[in-house]
């Protein structure tokens, strides 16, 4: 999030280009979260997940002087660490990623049991319907609907053409939401 | 398949409260499911990433010949290209290309022997500026600048660089970043978009120079 008083992207990436390699620490807290949520869910697992954003940003920041339009520094951002998570998903030679691998994040007020029970089962369900769901079509799918972006956002970030990108989200929620009805 | 109607809710081009009571039901089931997937772990991988930065600060700086070669190739030059009038014929028809040279010119630094010389041509009317960033010079703004002295459009320069290959760009006007059309190679840029950087290979100019 940038605020009135924070520095923009673009200011960073000058500091940073003009030597102040610290001033990327600005850009690590400002995207660090969103980027390990969307590894998360591409890979299914934080420790591999925190591998490929820790990669992704040590490359953006050697590669910094590449990024030709720091406006859209998010969207290189991302880029880089779907990227990234494409190669460990091609190491593994699977794109589906492993259940077991995936957490069970427990609600912030852990008084409650059951609700802590029931919220991760909730949590498993669905994390097991995106897991079933093919790369592209996973990746599709986290980027609009949990990181929130617009179609010409996630065309940044693919590569893919938005007609494809909507077929994707498409399919992934048709996908998702069987997966889910199955389970009611 | 769903009822598009769905979608159109999902993508914020309709209004949810108004789809019928089946689908407000399917929209807020993936809506919730939307919600779940938010949450993740805590991690941080903010201090390793920032310890290999500074490391990679520390080797860069420790570089000693690496950093004279940046340097070396950071200092503007201004070399004359005499184009042939095929040449011109073809560049004016809005090409752009780079020839690679055995040796420099007259008056120009010689190349070592695992070296050579690189010439970047591009037609590019009405630019205020052009320039060359690539892996030689560590994609640096600045550091490569091409000349169109007489205005007409043909911007030149040229530059020694280790033998090898290397990736490059032009930057028209600050701003516009342009493949060399007539490049020939491209190479993906790595960053998984889809996009190329043209790519250029040196041989090194005692090479070039033999029959």
């Amino acid at each position: 999030m940038v605020t009135d008083s924070a520095p923009s992207d673009v200011e960073v990436v000058a500091r940073v280009l003009g030597g102040d390699g610290e001033a990327f620490g600005i850009l690590i807290r400002r995207y660090e979260p969103g980027l390990l949520r969307f590894a998360t869910r591409m890979l299914g697992n934080p420790d591999a997940a925190a591998d490929a954003v820790a990669e992704s940003l040590v490359r953006a920041y050697r590669h910094l002087a590449q990024c030709r339009d720091p406006v859209r520094l998010r969207s290189w951002l991302y880029r880089i660490t779907g990227n990234r998570c494409r190669s460990h998903l091609a190491r593994r030679h699977t794109n589906d990623i492993s259940l077991s691998e995936v957490p069970a994040p427990a609600l912030a007020d852990g008084s409650d049991t059951w609700a802590v029970l029931e919220r991760s089962e909730q949590v498993a369900l669905v994390e097991r319907a995106l897991a079933a769901l093919p790369e592209e079509k996973r990746e599709a799918f986290v980027l609009k609907h949990v990181e929130g972006m617009s179609y010409d956002e996630m065309a940044v970030v693919t590569g893919a053409r938005i007609p494809t990108l909507k077929m994707r989200v498409h399919r992934a929620r048709e996908a998702l939401l069987a997966a889910l009805e199955a389970f009611v | 398949m769903i009822d598009p109607r769905l979608h159109e809710a999902l993508d914020g081009e309709r209004d949810p409260a108004e789809l019928p009571a089946d689908l407000r039901e399917s929209y807020a089931r993936l809506h919730a499911a939307a919600q779940l997937l938010e949450a993740v772990a805590p991690l941080s991988v903010a201090t390793r990433v920032m310890a290999e930065i500074r490391e990679i600060a520390l080797e860069a700086r420790a570089d000693g010949p690496a950093l004279r070669l940046g340097r070396w190739l950071s200092r503007p030059r201004a070399v004359t290209v005499r184009l042939r009038p095929v040449w011109t014929l073809a560049l004016a028809a809005g090409l752009a290309a780079i020839l690679l040279l055995p040796s420099g010119p007259g008056g120009a630094p010689t190349p070592g022997d695992r070296e050579g010389v690189a010439r970047f041509v591009g037609h590019f009317p009405g630019a205020r500026s052009v320039e060359v960033v690539g892996s030689f010079n560590d994609w640096s703004r600045g550091a490569l600048h091409l000349q169109d002295d007489d205005h007409d459009g043909i911007w030149h320069g040229d530059a020694i660089l280790p033998a090898g290959q290397h990736e490059y760009m032009f930057i028209v006007d600050g701003e516009r970043w342009v493949a060399d059309p007539l490049a020939g190679r491209y190479v993906d840029d790595g960053f998984g978009a889809g996009q190329e950087n043209s790519l250029l290979i040196v041989r090194p100019a005692a090479a070039a120079a033999q029959p």
